[in-house]
This record gives structure tokens, C-alpha cells and sequence, in this order.
């Protein structure tokens, strides 16, 4: 009997996984491509970039000078903790902005009618999704990554060496790590309400409307965290992490690019 | 190729297609019509792989919709009604992201992108933001955008809207070029008269269904058999009316002040059969003494067809909307 045609088993299982790696491969350039130009127009917003040079610059220089250099003259005890929770507030701040770009990334670019083309594209769900929650989350983070840099600036010009040693490189990057899982985390949300929603108002409302309980919630386990020290912080950044992913897996496999249409 | 057996699609409570079938073919235009509200857009967009039916059954280039939207995304270009631009990039910055998501190689993708803003005349505003764009210079990026990637189908929701009538014509002159490069097009348009000079197949949808679909030309004949006929006299002839009433085939002849400011004015009749009653009419005439300048026959125009196919949908729903009521 002649034998059947076709690849062997091993041939096909093969080809299925150099298919599903070319997948997987275009899936996170597309996500990347998508991530990229919403990034650059997040940018691009006056408004925001007029808040966030207030929160890059202005805020951690005013610490600076008007809450660090009187305790650390005055040599209060409390210094080492006032410099951790500082450095935390002024990541915190900039990278909050996430949560108001990510809820206009469906409901206000449906709004402003530029959404159709994007969902006419061959870009699969997760791509569509992770691009926006991406293109959301990495400008708030380079502010983040500018408000530290200033603030720690400061410190060094204002503190004695003894003094600057309160804040390790360890806890410096911990509260590093755990500001960009918490700005994660709001963007996935305010993602995920923006999807369902039928305009970029209902989003933001929403979106405060949640995360505000959660971020308190969230922010006074920090806290506790932060008396632990670097291994507190970087077990709370494992946690957030675990649960950004977990979230954003979740949404963009119950989000379909037809809701955002069906909504008239 | 695109083949629709039954299409339906319901919002909630709202059935916005219901039963659409339509077939277009390599190298024809098929112009969907209809008042706003009509499906037109949902028919689209089921069709561009956008949005699932919820019942029915489509084939886009060869892609099943329902089971291949990604497929059938990558295989269309779509032009909706807004052009749907980010505003903040430059024409060629959006091109090049459009063409990346569509997986265009990057020197195929810059040649593609040099052609279509030349075909546009677009090259001069290649590094300038969209902000301040026209409508119709947003509206020709929008086509660029759709045409980025050589798509064998491309639908077209009311391309030339708030175009300037050059503007217009270009964009009438491209899907005239993608029709000979044996695209299938689909057409959503107002304008009947852009239908009717660009569109193999017309279907006339209202609340969600088709209610009449053929050739522009079959639609008109199959709305009425009388052709109108006009006869432009040079000067005036007394007898003009009881001439034409004397002949067989001549219905309702009438005399009236030519626009033309001709002396013996416009004589107008209408007739079944044009080819034998014409020539009758006209040798009729000049025996009778009349100069006679020009004779034009026109059958029912599209938007007759269009206000008679609609206005008995209505009727039928009207209708049915009493039936339910006077049963409830």
C-alpha cells in the first residue's frame, strides 16, 4: 500500500511552530508599530506635556527646596523615610497621566472617527489592545523617568553624602519598577473601560470613578511595603506585575474590535 | 470577488440588514444606495471583515468573512465617510505606519506611497501636518491610505463627499482606473448621478434590505416603459399638437416655451416605442412646415427609479407596521 502524502508528524509539528513563532513575531512588531504611534501623539498634546513639565520639573525641584532641604537642616530622624515616599509621590504623579491617555485611546479616537481605519487593519486583538495600553503607559513613564531624575538631582546638590544614603540604587530602582506596574495597572483598566464605552468623557469618568478606591487601596499597601524595604517593593512589583498581565491578557481576549462599532 | 448570500446583521433590537444578497465580480462597480439609516455602512463593514454578521453568509476575495475577518481585513482598502486621519502626522508619516501595519516591505512601501501622493497630487504636502488639511486634501489621503496596499477589493463609503468638483472628478477617474484593473469596488454614494456614470450594478437598500438591484439602464427601463421625447422647434407651427395627436404611439403631447428661447417653442410627448413612433412624429412635422432643431429621448433617470423603489418600501413597511398594529 503506498504510503499517504502529506508532511510526517514531526514535519507538521514542526511547521506549527515556526507558524505560530511567525504569529507571535508579527503580533508583537504590530503591537509595537501601534504602541509607538500612540506614544508619539500622547507626546504631541500640549495640555499634557504643559502638566507633566510642571510635574517633571517644577514639583520635585519645590520638594527639593521647600520639604527635604528644611528637614535634612533641622536633622530630623524621619529624613530616610520623607526621601523613599517623596521619591515614590514623584514618580507617582507623571505616571498617573496614563489613566487619562488610555481612556481616550478607543472612546475618543472613536469620538474623533480615526479608530476605523486602525480596526480595518489586519492587526489581531491582542496587538490592537497591547498597542494601546503600550502607547499609553511609555510617555508617562519617560516622564516618570525625568521627575525622578530631577528630584534626585536635587538631592544631590542640597544633601550631604551621609544623608543621600538613606536611598539606595536598590530602592531607587524597586520604586522605579513598582510606579511603572501602577501605572500598568491604570493604564489596562482605563483601557479596558475605554473599549466598552461610547465616548472619551464616560471613559475618563469611569476610569476615575475605579481607579481612585483601587489606587488608594493599592498606594496604602505600597506604603506598608515601603517600611519593609527593597524586598517589600520588589515583592510588590512581582504582585503588580502578575496582575497587569493577568488584566491585560483577560482584556484583549474579551474585547472585540465589533463592540466598539455596534456602539450607535 | 465578493459573493453575499442572505446577510444579516441586528444591533441589539435593531435589525440593520436583513436578507443581502449581492454578487460583484473582478472589474465592476457595484453602488449601494439608499437614505441614511438604510445599512449601507453595516453592509460594508460586514464585508470588510469589521463586523461578524449575525446571520447570512459572505465571501470577500476568496476570505470567508465570518470565519476569516483578519484575512479579509488584509485583502480590502476601506473609505468611510470621515477620513478618519491623525491629524498631528504627516501625510507621508501616516502612509508608512498604515503600510507597516499592512506588512508592506519597506522599498515596496516608499514606492507605493511616491505613486499614490503623486496620482493625488499630495507630494508638496508629504512633510506637513494633516491639521490643516481640506476635506477633500484629507479625503485623498484617506484613498491613498486605502489603495496603500494594492487591495483586490476596495469598498468606498461616499468617496467624493465635500470633494471640490475637480477634486471630484480625480477621485471618479481612480475608480474608474481600479475598475480596469479588475478591482471590485463597492460604492456607497448619495449622488445618483455618480452612480449612474460610474456603477455596472446598482442596489437600492432600505431599512436593511435590497429593494431593487440591476444595471443603471435596466433599473430605468424596468421603472418605466415611456420614453419622454422633446422636440425643439425653430418656429412656432399652429398645427403642431393635432399633427401629433393624429398619430398612433403618441401619449400626451404637449406645447410649451422652449428654455432654449426658441420661437415655435418645445414640443413634448411620451411613447412605448420610440424606435417606431419617432420617425412617424418627425416626417409628421417637417410635412406640416416645422423647422424642427433637435429631438432628445430619455428614459426614467436613476433618481426616479430611486424615489419609486423607496417610496414602495415604505409603503410595504408602513403596511406591515399596520398589520402588527391592528393584530396587537
Amino acid at each position: 500500500m503506498p504510503e499517504a502524502a502529506g508532511p510526517r508528524p514531526q514535519e507538521a509539528s514542526a511547521a506549527r511552530v515556526a507558524s505560530n513563532r511567525r504569529r507571535a513575531v508579527g503580533t508583537l512588531r504590530m503591537t509595537w508599530l501601534i504602541a509607538q504611534r500612540a506614544a508619539r501623539e500622547a507626546l504631541q498634546d500640549r495640555f499634557t506635556l504643559l502638566m507633566s513639565l510642571v510635574f517633571m520639573v517644577a514639583l520635585p525641584l519645590g520638594l527639593v527646596v521647600f520639604v527635604v532641604r528644611p528637614q535634612a537642616a533641622s536633622g530630623d530622624p524621619g529624613l530616610g523615610s520623607s526621601l523613599t515616599f517623596l521619591l515614590l509621590m514623584v514618580g507617582l504623579l507623571p505616571a498617573f497621566s496614563a489613566i487619562g491617555i488610555a481612556a481616550g485611546q478607543f472612546a475618543g479616537e472613536h469620538e474623533r472617527g480615526v479608530l476605523i481605519p486602525l480596526l480595518a487593519a489586519p492587526a489581531t486583538n491582542l496587538a490592537l489592545f497591547g498597542g494601546k495600553v503600550l502607547g499609553a503607559v511609555l510617555p508617562p513613564l519617560a516622564y516618570t523617568l525625568v521627575a525622578q531624575g530631577v528630584y534626585l538631582g536635587g538631592l544631590m546638590l542640597v544633601l550631604e553624602p551621609s544623608q543621600l544614603a538613606f536611598l539606595s540604587v536598590g530602592l531607587v530602582v524597586a520604586t522605579l519598577l513598582l510606579v511603572a506596574a501602577l501605572a500598568c495597572f491604570g493604564a489596562v483598566v482605563a483601557s479596558l473601560i475605554s473599549s466598552r464605552v461610547r465616548t472619551y468623557n464616560s471613559a475618563q469618568q469611569l476610569a476615575g470613578l475605579v481607579m481612585g478606591p483601587v489606587l488608594a487601596a493599592l498606594l496604602s499597601l505600597v506604603g506598608r511595603l515601603l517600611d519593609r524595604g527593597v524586598i517589600g517593593l520588589l515583592v510588590g512589583v512581582i504582585v503588580l506585575v502578575l496582575l497587569d498581565g493577568a488584566l491585560a491578557v483577560v482584556a484583549a481576549a474579551t474585547w472585540r474590535r465589533e463592540e466598539v462599532l455596534s456602539r450607535r | 470577488m465578493i459573493e453575499a448570500r442572505g446577510l444579516r446583521r441586528v444591533f441589539g433590537r435593531l435589525v440593520a440588514v436583513e436578507g443581502v444578497s449581492l454578487q460583484v465580480p473582478e472589474g465592476t462597480i457595484l453602488a449601494l444606495l439608499g437614505p441614511n439609516g438604510a445599512g449601507k455602512t453595516t453592509t460594508v463593514r460586514m464585508l470588510a471583515g469589521l463586523l461578524a454578521p449575525t446571520g447570512g453568509e459572505a465571501t470577500v476575495a476568496g476570505w470567508d468573512v465570518r470565519r476569516q475577518p483578519a484575512a479579509v481585513r488584509a485583502s480590502v482598502g476601506l473609505v468611510t465617510d470621515s477620513p478618519g486621519l491623525y491629524d498631528q502626522m504627516t501625510p507621508q508619516a501616516y502612509l508608512t505606519f498604515f503600510g507597516r501595519v499592512y506588512g508592506l516591505d519597506e522599498p515596496d512601501l516608499q514606492r507605493r506611497i511616491d505613486h499614490l501622493l503623486g496620482l493625488f497630487a499630495l507630494q508638496s504636502v508629504r512633510r506637513v501636518r494633516m491639521a490643516g488639511f481640506s476635506r477633500g486634501m484629507q479625503q485623498k489621503v484617506a484613498l491613498a491610505r486605502a489603495l496603500l496596499h494594492e487591495p483586490s477589493v476596495v469598498f468606498l463609503d461616499e468617496p467624493t463627499a465635500g470633494l471640490d468638483p475637480l477634486a471630484a472628478r480625480v477621485v471618479r477617474e481612480l475608480i474608474v482606473g481600479l475598475k480596469h484593473a479588475r478591482r471590485s469596488i463597492v460604492l456607497c454614494t448619495h449622488d445618483l448621478d455618480e452612480a449612474e456614470r460610474l456603477a455596472d450594478c446598482v442596489a437600492i437598500l432600505s431599512h436593511g434590505r435590497i429593494v431593487a438591484s440591476d444595471s443603471p439602464a435596466a433599473l430605468r427601463a424596468r421603472a418605466s416603459r415611456e420614453t419622454h421625447v422633446e422636440v425643439a422647434l425653430a418656429r412656432p407651427l399652429p398645427s403642431a399638437l393635432d399633427v401629433l395627436g393624429a398619430l398612433d404611439g403618441v401619449i400626451e403631447p404637449r406645447l410649451e416655451p422652449s428654455p432654449l428661447g426658441l420661437a415655435g417653442g418645445r414640443l413634448s410627448y411620451r411613447t412605448t416605442a420610440p424606435e417606431a413612433t419617432n420617425p412617424l412624429v418627425i416626417a409628421a412635422l417637417v410635412g406640416a412646415g416645422a423647422a424642427v432643431v433637435s429631438v432628445t429621448g430619455t428614459l426614467a433617470s436613476l433618481e426616479d427609479v430611486y424615489a419609486s423603489a423607496l417610496g414602495q418600501a415604505t409603503a410595504e413597511v408602513g403596511q406591515a407596521v399596520e398589520e402588527v398594529g391592528q393584530r396587537a
